[in-house]
């Protein structure tokens, strides 16, 4: 990320930030008091100062996040309560667009401040606030849209379609290299790109997808997977989009020694034979030979190559394949060999036959962390995927049990949860609510108390996911 | 909106500027102009409209459905170019900025059929994270298969168990008990500090690793193609590293060979096949590669370049010969020489073949090269060069024989000092006296005492007179001497010349019995005599404390 990539990011958070501090001392005080007026001193040239550079200066809030002239600005933990606390006064007057097209002087912004304040009282809030804002020439403001509903479903789509794209394309490589012809690099690129780009919008649903393991081909889903995760590691540890390219790409192609693999192996419903484990352990070097073929020698297949031929070798040199002279193991090993084991563990098709719950495979993890793992890439992972992983079933003190559907970047222990049995006892149509609701004593309205095995139930996350 | 001519001008201008770039390079006033004029032609309709949104068509450019630009020609559309990579809409935005600007055009005015291989122009777009550049893109040109999506949603919905399942999973929730385990530990800035340090320390080059994983592979290898086909990426990871200025890669690479060869463990084909590394390392193909990248200006550390030329074997020696007169740069040249050098003493005769290059600057590379070496087993083709056609090369040639002749060479030695080159005949003179025998000192003296040498020119006469100071004896003493004393009446100037070069060679060997006649030419009105003999005297004097 560049210097003024950074600075950029800070100043809109500090915007925000700062916007939601006067609004919420006005509260109190007029805003002829010395308290608002040292506050607006600072911030008035400031947002002058953007309005002049950049033409416009434009909120909005659309879901949880608010965006800065269109871009989304990133949820600072520092500035989280006052991010809250305005996105909430935001609600209250059902604003969802406050736009400033030119530059606003002290009165200007006092009138806007007490408009603003008077119009939380009316029962019309935002109509309200319109008509009295309506002589403040360079200040508009836009109805909250309703559409989030709508706008989560093109949401899903795109990432439904993203996710499906990669391994359909995954698919096709492996079939095509099997067959001996030639691959194009440049397609893989795109297709991790597309995911890339999702993950940095902080996107979860995509990692959502990652949950959902009942596919025939899932050699092509686990690449796919594995890339998803692995790339939001990164995405956690800031790695920039460059970079995060290049570690889906080596992700994609971390398993790719398994089309030599027999099929009828792969995709055996009981467990291997010792026969069949030794040709199952040939893949990293299979793979390895692979990516040197099909690409020559360049940056890009080196970096692949040395992960498929490291991928299960662990961080204190245990593992597979059996190699002589110690290394220290390649970062993007280390990054792509936790996504592995997780998105393996909580599958049944990879390598054991009966798949851990993620919270199951998660608490495995935790223990092999330090010999096998390296113990600060997995608190990352950790931090990333939650207490609770996306497909985790759980039971809510309210009697309700659901899926886990969205990890909360902030609240790792309060996802967004898919209800799908009532607190009656009545499965119901997936509805999805989140665990940071609060109700009007101040108390989360619901928690997890328990979490299950989805699997020894057969729930079916593809049937509310997809 | 803006006017569809001016933005059919607009797309005219982008022409220009993608065909600009393939020929102006940074530093040309016409390369900044371009951006100029396209950063004009783009601000102008932005202003007012704000953004200039374009539909991308397989041959047609649109704008506010209407047509802008439209070429059928497969080369030459620039709706096809974007079209092809699945670009369908490509959006300039008010406030774009110069650099903006230059950085699109550098992409679009890349040759994608053969500069850039692995990335495609929305991968170039994406990378740089255009602010007032967007594109829409069909991801959907990417795939063979279109009906995945709906044929995996449709297989993972039937696989799951009914609501039978889901409410026997809802009433022995309550009674099981399973308290989830996992903690979450806050990330801390020491964990951030760390990785940031892992991530500062990952070697850009990982050609290394590369190689120690193709030895991991090499024995764990369980069919003769196996073996081969990793033999043969452990050339390539060598090749590709020497052209990354990477040479520790290839040291590794054969010594560890070496041992493994040494140590037994491959015998018989295997070893054949590792063998072939080591051919290739020596190759004319890789010796190339390390050229180029040295003429790009990649430095070497010594001792690296010592362990580079120790992997090396004398048939490297015709490859780094070609490239010694094929490399620009002087540095080098040089590396290439002293690599030569230590790869020569094993075979000077191989090195010598390079004395037939018919480049005379190798040729005079390669008799320095033997000289270094100083076998005298060259000595022979040495003798050939002293007739070379380049008065360079014959000079060196010379030098190399009087730094390793002995008698044998005296004899083209003395031919030479009579040619009518003077650089020739000093060198020759030097090499004479440089070879020390009888002989040597018999031609000097002869040419000295001759009736032709007080014509010759001061340098000349110095450089007879500085061999002659080889032999400090009674009889040079005596012959300085003469040649002091002597004042003839004609001619007076050429022997004061020679008086002068005579007083040079008195000093060297601080001839105290030349100081009285010496002591008589300390106020010579010949400036030149004067002077060397006030510095021989000095020299002389400088012996008595
Ligand atoms: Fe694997
Ligand atoms: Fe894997």
């Amino acid at each position: 990320m560049s210097k003024s990539e950074i600075l950029d990011i800070k100043e809109s958070q500090e915007l925000i930030n700062q916007f939601s501090i006067i609004v919420r001392s006005s509260q109190f005080h007029d805003p002829d008091n010395v308290a608002v007026l040292n506050v607006l001193e600072k911030f008035l040239p400031r947002i002058n100062s953007y309005i002049e550079r950049e033409g416009l200066l434009k909120i909005d809030l659309i879901g949880e996040f608010f965006y800065l002239n269109d871009s989304r600005v990133k949820y600072p933990m520092e500035f989280l309560l006052n991010f809250d606390y305005l996105a909430r006064e935001f609600r209250r007057r059902e604003i969802g667009t406050i736009s400033l097209t030119g530059a606003l002087s002290e009165e200007e912004m006092k009138t806007f401040l007490r408009s603003f304040i008077s119009s939380g009282y009316s029962n019309t809030p935002f109509e309200a606030l319109d008509a009295m804002l309506e002589d403040l020439m360079n200040i508009r403001i836009e109805r909250l849209k309703r559409v989030v509903e709508e706008g989560e479903v093109d949401r899903r789509k795109i990432v439904k379609k993203t996710y499906f794209n990669a391994v359909s394309f995954t698919k096709g490589i492996m079939t095509k290299l099997k067959a001996g012809e030639k691959v194009s690099i440049k397609r893989a690129k795109r297709i991790v790109e597309s995911m890339v780009d999702l993950i940095l919008s902080e996107d979860q649903l995509l990692i959502g997808m990652t949950a959902i393991k009942d596919y025939d081909d899932y050699t092509y889903h686990h690449s796919v997977n594995v890339s998803v995760l692995s790339i939001s590691i990164g995405q956690k540890i800031g790695l920039h989009r460059k970079s995060l390219t290049e570690l889906g790409l080596v992700a994609l192609f971390h398993d790719i020694g398994k089309m030599n693999v027999p099929r009828e192996i792969l995709n055996k419903p009981t467990a291997f034979t010792e026969e069949e484990w030794k040709t199952i352990k040939r893949h990293p070097y299979w793979g390895t030979l692979a990516i040197l073929k099909l690409k020559g020698i360049d940056r890009m297949s080196i970096q692949s190559a040395i992960v498929a031929f490291q991928h299960h070798l662990n961080f204190d040199m245990t593992g597979y394949p059996k190699i002589r002279e110690r290394v220290d193991l390649d970062f993007y090993t280390k990054i792509v060999s936790i996504a592995d084991q997780y998105d393996a563990m909580t599958s049944s098709r990879v390598y054991q036959r009966i798949p851990l719950p993620p919270d199951r495979a998660l608490s495995i993890m935790m223990d092999r962390a330090g010999r096998e793992i390296d113990p600060i890439l997995f608190k990352f992972f950790v931090n990333m995927v939650g207490v609770y992983p996306v497909g985790s079933l759980v039971l809510l003190d309210t009697r309700e049990m659901g899926l886990v559907y969205e990890c909360n970047p902030i609240h790792a222990d309060r996802p967004r949860v898919m209800v799908i049995v009532n607190s009656e006892g009545k499965k119901i149509e997936g509805k999805v609510i989140d665990l940071t609701e609060k109700d009007d004593s101040g108390r989360f309205k619901r928690s997890i108390v328990k979490t299950l095995d989805p699997n020894k139930y057969k729930v079916n996350l593809a049937e509310y996911m997809l | 909106m803006a006017d569809t001519g001016e933005i059919r001008d607009l797309i005219q201008i982008l022409l220009k500027a993608k065909k600009n770039f393939r020929i102006y390079p940074e530093n040309n006033p016409m390369y900044q102009k371009t951006i100029d004029d396209l950063l004009n032609a783009l601000n102008k309709p932005l202003e007012y409209t704000g953004e200039i949104p374009l539909r991308i068509k397989q041959y047609r450019i649109l704008y506010e459905g209407e047509v802008v630009y439209e070429n059928t020609d497969k080369d030459e559309s620039l709706a096809l170019f974007f079209f092809k990579d699945g670009v369908r809409e490509l959006t300039f935005r008010q406030g774009i900025r110069r650099d903006e600007v230059e950085d699109f055009l550098q992409i679009i005015s890349l040759d994608f059929e053969k500069d850039v291989l692995d990335d495609d122009i929305v991968t170039l777009m994406w990378e740089k994270d255009f602010r007032h550049i967007s594109y829409v893109v069909d991801d959907t040109i990417l795939l063979d298969d279109h009906g995945y999506e709906e044929e995996a949603t449709r297989e993972a919905l039937e696989s799951g168990g009914g609501e039978e399942e889901i409410m026997k999973a809802y009433e022995e929730a309550f009674g099981v008990e399973r308290p989830t385990s996992i903690n979450i530990v806050p990330l801390t800035n020491d964990d951030l500090k760390s990785i940031i340090e892992e991530i500062e320390n990952e070697p850009t080059d990982k050609t290394m690793i590369l190689i120690r994983t193709l030895f991991e592979m090499l024995y764990i290898s369980e069919s003769k193609t196996d073996f081969s086909d990793v033999v043969e990426l452990m050339k390539k990871a060598i090749q590709y590293a020497v052209e990354h200025a990477n040479l520790e890669t290839p040291v590794y690479t054969v010594r560890q060979i070496r041992k493994l060869l040494d140590s037994g463990e491959f015998s018989g084909e295997s070893a054949q096949i590792l063998r072939g590394v080591d051919l290739f390392v020596n190759s004319s193909q890789l010796i190339r590669a390390f050229g180029e990248v040295m003429d790009s200006g990649a430095e070497f550390e010594t001792s690296l370049i010592e362990d580079f030329s120790g992997i090396l074997s004398k048939t490297a020696i015709p490859h780094l010969i070609t490239i010694l007169g094929e490399l620009k740069n002087m540095t080098s040249r040089k590396t290439v020489i002293s690599i030569l050098t230590e790869l020569g003493r094993e075979a000077p005769g191989m090195i010598a073949r390079g004395l037939a290059d018919k480049r005379w600057y190798v040729v005079r590379n390669i008799i320095y090269i033997l000289r270094q070496i100083g076998d005298r087993s060259v000595l022979e083709y040495l003798t050939r060069s002293v007739r070379h056609s380049d008065i360079r090369v014959r000079k060196e040639a010379i030098r190399a024989l009087g730094e390793m002749g002995s008698g044998e060479v005296i004899n083209i030695l003395k031919d030479c000092i009579y040619d009518p080159d003077e650089s020739i005949r000093i060198s020759a003179v030097r090499a004479i006296g440089q070879i020390g025998t009888a002989v040597s000192r018999k031609i000097i003296l002869e040419e000295i005492r001759s009736k032709a040498f007080r014509e010759k020119g001061f340098t000349e006469k110095k450089e007879y007179f500085e061999a002659l100071s080889r032999w400090p004896d009674e009889t040079t003493i005596e012959l300085l001497v003469e040649i002091l004393r002597k004042s003839p009446f004609f001619k007076r100037a050429k022997h004061d010349e020679t008086r002068a070069a005579a007083a040079f060679c008195a000093g060297i060997i601080k001839a105290r019995k030349a100081e009285g006649a010496l002591m008589k030419l300390r106020s010579s009105k010949n400036r030149l005599l004067r002077e060397h003999v006030i510095s021989a005297l000095q020299r002389i004097k400088d012996v008595k404390v």
